[in-house]
């Protein structure tokens, strides 16, 4: 116990050792590498806020690159809320709101860049063609819960409703003027697609999503049908021309006067230049 | 005869119980044939050499998913360069030093028990919040890979702890027998002898940052374009799964194409994993003696 031997590891093994080592210190210098290039670009902008207008407006900010080298725009998702908030406290210098700007939100600008229209869907094996506003007010609030008191068959309703800070839900219950508390909602959604996926597969269901989504994934073969609202179809014509009672804006938000670079995206945004993407994500491009 | 009819009820259980084991066997076997199955369905055809090298277009639609496979391998390298050492350390330090259930080792396992327990959107917003405001990361990969670093260390610590405390007891006091220090016991003996174990850790870990997206949507962000840095935003794999599946219309199929490809790149990260910690620990091992 008094002799304490050094004990030394072979060399070899001190050897075998090196190439590993040699290449964690070769991925390391990678990494350093990596980051360090972070070069300074002109101008970056960012936007953030709503979920339906994120893919829509990187699909605008791709080809604002394009054209204009030097100029980097981030797009970050998170919800109109967000959207809002990140446009005031400057976190973003544009907000993603997919809806009017209300009157106390009265401190910042919208530029619309698309309008979205929101559509009533059953499930496709559903034999009811169309439901009055009253009627969809008395199945959201629980005072009709069957079918059958609609005209269909004798089968409970699925009550597909959205989740709260959605612009969607927020559209829906003003637009029939609901208060969310009163809703008895079978099935509560994030997304459009959750919703048509919902739907899809519940016979009995009834739901809302983006028109854009639904005619698309109706097309598509998806076994969902749409409803006309207050006796309109809820097609694309009839939610450009403003005739389709549900439809909401989708705006880029700033907090005026807008940061360098900014006000020439926003017109980029609204030209026609990109009319052809605002289509290809089923919204309606903004009449001018 | 009572007899005879008792030995052949038990044989009835015996069967019975066998069958419904072989039953629920089949089950579980089938349900990831299901989700597997139900995958290369709608993604297989979508999935090709060009899918993997293209940049995305049409919001995802069409094009590959070239910059979110890269993002995503920066975001784990992020993760693991961190996570790894700090795990590491922590999970010999548990293991080794502080094996009795007293002192400071029961206070930290506590605190690890309960960090595992945190729901991932929660690591997302102190991500989002920390990382991204506090330290002025914005939306980055840095920012998270570092998030996902903190939300995999208790799995990786307490299954490289279990690792290492499976190693005998016999093998520490042998070395210490011969008048090693410890040093030499923990590097030649016992980290060669739980490599297998920590490997399993280290596979966990790499599973559950891979499969992240709560985490991610705040801080590593949305952004599809390839980075230039790690102070970019980068799209994760899971993210932009998460918004072919939700948020774009039509974008069903190529959310299965690059799930399908999360699947292969965890299957093949944990065979490289177990492959890599066997070799290279195992190194050490059998050089040493």
């Amino acid at each position: 116990m008094t002799v304490q031997p050094k004990a030394r590891p072979p060399h070899s093994s001190g050897r075998q050792q090196r190439p590993a080592i040699r290449r964690a210190v070769a991925g390391l210098a990678l990494v350093a590498a990596v980051a360090g290039c972070s070069a300074a670009r002109e101008l970056k902008l960012s936007l953030s806020g709503s979920s339906t207008v994120a893919p829509l407006a990187a699909e605008i900010a791709k080809r604002y690159e394009a054209s204009h080298p030097g100029t980097r725009v981030d797009v970050q998702t998170g919800g109109s809320s967000r959207g809002i908030a990140d446009a005031r406290s400057g976190t973003a210098q544009i907000g993603l709101v997919s809806r009017a700007l209300r009157p106390e939100e009265a401190d910042l600008v919208a530029t619309t860049i698309g309008i979205d229209g929101i559509a009533l869907i059953v499930n496709g094996a559903n034999p009811v063609r169309s439901l009055s506003d009253d009627q969809i007010r008395a199945v959201y609030t629980g005072a009709i819960s069957n079918w059958r008191q609609l005209g269909g068959a004798d089968a409970p309703i699925t009550v597909v409703t959205k989740a709260e800070g959605r612009s969607t839900l927020e559209l829906f219950l003003e637009h029939f003027r609901l208060d969310n508390r009163r809703i008895r909602a079978s099935v509560v959604i994030g997304d459009n697609q959750q919703g048509i996926l919902t739907v899809a597969g519940d016979p009995h269901a009834l739901g809302y999503v983006s028109i854009g989504t639904a005619s698309q994934e109706a097309t598509a073969g998806t076994p969902i049908r749409l409803l006309p609202l207050a006796g309109i179809a809820p097609t694309l014509e009839n939610v450009r021309s403003g005739r389709y009672p549900l439809s909401r804006p989708l705006n880029l938000v700033i907090q005026p006067p807008p940061a360098a670079g900014v006000a020439p995206f926003l017109a980029f945004a609204r030209s026609p230049e990109v009319h052809d993407l605002v289509e290809a994500q089923y919204f309606v491009p903004p009449a001018r | 005869m009572a007899k005879r009819g008792a030995a052949r009820f038990d044989r009835v259980i015996d069967t019975a119980l066998a069958l419904l084991a072989w039953l629920v066997a089949l089950l579980v076997v089938g349900m990831v044939g299901w989700i597997v199955a139900d995958l290369l369905r709608q993604g297989l055809p979508r999935l090709s050499w060009a899918f993997l090298v293209e940049l995305p277009g049409d919001a995802g639609r069409s094009g590959g998913i070239r910059p979110i496979l890269i993002s995503t391998l920066l975001i784990l390298g992020v993760c693991l360069a961190v996570s790894v050492p700090i795990g590491l350390a922590t999970a010999v330090f548990l293991a080794e030093f502080q094996r009795g259930h007293r002192g400071f080792g029961p206070l930290v396992r506590y605190s690890l028990d309960t960090l595992a327990g945190v729901p991932s959107i929660v690591f997302g917003l102190f991500g989002n919040a920390f990382f991204s405001i506090t330290l002025g990361l914005g939306f980055s990969i840095l920012a998270g890979g570092l998030t996902l670093a903190c939300m995999v260390l208790p799995l990786l610590i307490r299954s490289m702890e279990m690792a290492l405390r499976a190693v005998p007891a016999e093998h520490r006091l042998a070395t210490a027998a011969l008048g090693l220090p410890q040093r030499v016991s923990l590097l030649y003996i016992v980290l060669p002898a739980a490599a297998p174990g920590l490997a399993v850790g280290l596979v966990l870990g790499i599973g559950r940052a891979l499969a992240e997206t709560a985490a991610l949507l705040f801080t590593s962000g949305y952004v599809d374009r390839l980075p230039d840095s790690l102070l970019d935003s980068g799209r994760a794999l899971s993210v932009h799964i998460f918004d072919l599946a939700m948020n774009v219309p039509g974008g069903g199929s190529q959310a299965a194409a690059t799930a399908l490809v999360l699947v292969a790149l965890v299957l093949l990260i944990n065979a490289f994993t177990s492959w890599a910690a066997r070799r290279w620990l195992g190194s050490l091992h059998s050089t040493t003696f």
